[in-house]
């Protein structure tokens, strides 16, 4: 490895193999389409499940939740039912900037808040707080507040306003990339990874405007495709010829038919009872409760030992997950299948941290998004959200391997630092 | 024994020069009450530093869902005290129904920034006495004794004007109120120490009862007690002595935690 080729990664997050390949061929994204034709372009599996948090954990460290430890973006507390946030400090597996040799540049990859110190620099993503715990190396942060640099959209905004939403998309955008041109000759980096997240805020509120092409907002919608192409071509331009180009999102997206209640089930068909004190929150689960469900489709059984209020016994434990796994099976809505996979934990999960997982995992069928909501009274209902995450529909693009076999044949979002090992070690 | 007696006459004579030092500045000031042991030990500092009386109302932002013991605590010495007391509510956030069931951090943001906001629109005050203290929460490690906050109410914590030397900035920019934090260098066991010397009333809330007690005091929805047999001052004192939980262990939930999960719930989650 005399001239250590360099390794840069892009990520889009929730962005689709479809809409990649759509906008590539249509002209939107024509950087994009020369590096697909120069590379190797596959459609990728999310994390399950396909949450940014676990999929970027997954991602980083190449690990399953079990061994990185992050299930979703709440957990709760050991022994209670107390919410909790999981956040970089609970990651259990070291991301790939601090195994790998020299220095890296990392921009807002979600999950990784609050920053610390390595090898490098480190602007936090998604759920990031306070501006000074997301930037390392500290002094760096009045740089970027110059720049306007700002960690997320405000996504409330677009509840309320889509115009001033989608101003705020532009500017946090825009800042981004100045960050990305400031960072890329500012440091004497081996990787640069740099995530692009308004994808997955656009495509939440807007994907009607992606489909539909006399839709207000479908220009807006293109045109942030293209300023992120005129970004990756910059790239491209800008690296040696033996370096190692990734490009990839952490899960898909798809039109959203009907959010399904999964909590309001289990409630409708006796699994899940609170107290008698009229409020409805987890911490006021019953006894007679024997699963919950935390967002989006993680199904828990009320198990004794592990619970303050547990009454489920190891013993019953199967016969309990098998008639939720019929109850899972047959729900229908509007005539059509809402869950497509049902995983019991052994079945995708290896690791120390197994037992701080959920008992069984659903993935949605396509249309349905699957919501642990507790306070609704409905079985299904829809939101100001027009597009979902999918789990198998990501996309992976890399460029510059000396062996193509090295990616597989159904890539996970959780081989993509293997592939990267794999490529420089050949390189 | 008394080794500890100097130490609070310091803190006891900064606190009232800076109390009348903000007062010598800015005529339409309140002093804001919460009626927990910090803002009744400023309160008790406001009264030695106008011998008795004094100039300017007492504010207590009321979200309603207080404990009645606050209640009765508040009307008890209001009176005694002669006190010009306002009390601020969001009328129109607590007709709406807000609740802390609505979200902790959506329910804080309408019946206390909310309502404060409105009570200093209504009646323009310029300055506000706040009894917060530095080792209370990290955040407050960064304020200083006279903040200033802009008409947003943001604290630009890194732009404030330096402290050096007790020399302090108390003119504000015309937009902006200045909050005035006499307390700042007081830690929690300063002001149990105080309370005890100078025999200040708190709420019977901070005194053991069936092996509970209230370390810091907020709204009786978001609040719980921790445990403890502390049933009187020097219990309390000497628990303080050795605890290394942190003080408001027993508010709900961290504000970050609350942001994250307002972050959260606008991309349809929770």
């Amino acid at each position: 490895m005399a001239d250590h080729p360099k390794t840069v990664i892009t990520g889009l997050d929730g962005v689709p193999f479809g809409m990649i390949k759509y906008f590539a061929d249509s002209g939107v994204m024509p950087n994009t389409s020369e590096l697909i034709s120069k590379g190797i372009f596959k459609r990728m599996c999310s994390s399950i499940p396909e949450v940014s948090c676990v999929a970027w954990s997954s991602m980083i460290t190449g690990q399953n939740p079990a061994a990185h430890g992050i299930f979703g973006f709440m957990d709760l507390l050991p022994k209670s039912y107390k919410m909790t946030f999981p956040n970089y400090s609970s990651l259990k597996s070291a991301p790939f900037w601090d195994e790998w040799a020299g220095e890296s540049v990392i921009i807002n990859v979600p999950g990784t808040y609050p920053v610390r110190q390595m090898n490098g620099v480190h602007i936090a993503g998604f759920v990031a707080i306070d501006f000074e715990k997301s930037i390392y190396p500290k002094p760096l942060a009045a740089d970027l507040k110059q720049m306007g640099y700002r960690l997320d959209v405000d996504a409330h905004k677009a509840h309320s306003d889509m115009d001033s939403f989608l101003a705020d998309v532009d500017k946090t955008l825009s800042a981004r990339i100045e960050a990305y041109r400031y960072l890329w000759d500012a440091v004497n980096w081996q990787r640069f990874m740099l995530v692009f997240t308004c994808t997955d805020r656009l495509m939440h509120f807007l994907w009607d405007a992606y489909e539909n092409a006399n839709h207000q907002y479908h220009s807006f919608f293109c045109d942030h495709f293209r300023k992120i192409d005129a970004v990756i071509g910059e790239i491209a331009g800008r690296m040696g010829k033996d370096d190692l180009f990734v490009m990839h999102s952490d899960h898909g997206f798809e039109r959203l038919d009907h959010e399904v209640h999964i909590n309001y089930l289990l409630a409708r068909d006796g699994f899940l009872q609170f107290k008698q004190d009229g409020e409805i929150t987890l911490e006021k689960i019953s006894p007679d409760t024997k699963a919950f469900a935390l967002d989006p489709a993680r199904i828990h059984l009320n198990l004794k030992g592990k619970y303050p209020c547990g009454s489920v016994e190891h013993s019953e434990a199967e016969g309990i997950l098998s008639q939720l796994e019929s109850l899972f099976a047959s729900l229908e809505v509007d005539g059509r299948k809402v869950i497509r996979d049902i995983y019991r934990k052994e079945q995708i999960y290896s690791g120390p941290y197994l037992d701080d997982g959920p008992d069984m995992i659903l993935v949605a069928a396509e249309g349905f998004d699957l919501k642990a909501k507790l306070k609704v009274h409905a079985l299904t209902g829809k939101g100001p959200f027009t597009g979902k995450h999918t789990q198998d529909t990501a996309f992976l693009l890399v460029k510059g391997l000396a062996d193509p076999a090295i990616v597989p044949d159904e890539p996970a979002v959780s081989d993509i630092k293997g592939i990267i090992e794999k490529g420089l070690i050949s390189a | 024994m008394n080794t500890n007696l100097s130490q609070l006459d310091k803190l006891e004579n900064q606190s009232i020069f800076i109390i009348r030092e903000a007062y010598s500045q800015f005529r339409d000031v309140a002093m804001l009450w919460s009626i927990g042991k910090d803002s009744t030990t400023l309160l008790w500092l406001v009264r030695k530093a106008f011998f008795g009386k004094i100039p300017f109302p007492v504010l207590h932002i009321d979200t309603t869902y207080k404990f009645k013991e606050i209640y009765e605590f508040r009307e008890k010495y209001a009176k005694e005290w002669n006190l010009n007391l306002l009390v601020a509510k969001n009328e129109e956030a607590i007709a709406k129904g807000m609740s802390h069931e609505k979200g902790a951090f959506q329910c804080c943001n309408e019946l206390k920034t909310m309502a404060l906001k409105k009570a200093i629109a209504k009646y323009g005050f310029k300055a506000l006495y706040l009894g917060i203290r530095r080792d209370e929460h990290g955040i407050r490690a960064k304020e200083r004794v006279f903040s200033p906050r802009d008409e947003d109410f943001e604290w630009d914590y890194k732009n404030q004007p330096p402290e050096l030397w007790d020399q302090y900035k108390t003119k504000a920019a015309e937009e902006e109120h200045l909050r005035v934090h006499p307390l700042l260098g007081w830690r929690e066991i300063d002001v149990w120490e105080y309370v005890k010397r100078e025999n200040i009333p708190v709420t019977d809330l901070y005194f053991a009862k069936n092996g509970k007690r209230y370390r810091s005091i907020g709204c009786e929805t978001c609040c719980s007690p921790i445990d403890s047999d502390a049933d009187t001052i020097e219990k309390v004192v000497e628990e303080l002595k050795t605890s290394k939980i942190s003080e408001r262990s027993g508010r709900a939930q961290d504000k970050e935690d609350d942001y994250m999960m307002q972050k959260l719930r606008s991309l349809g989650y929770m």
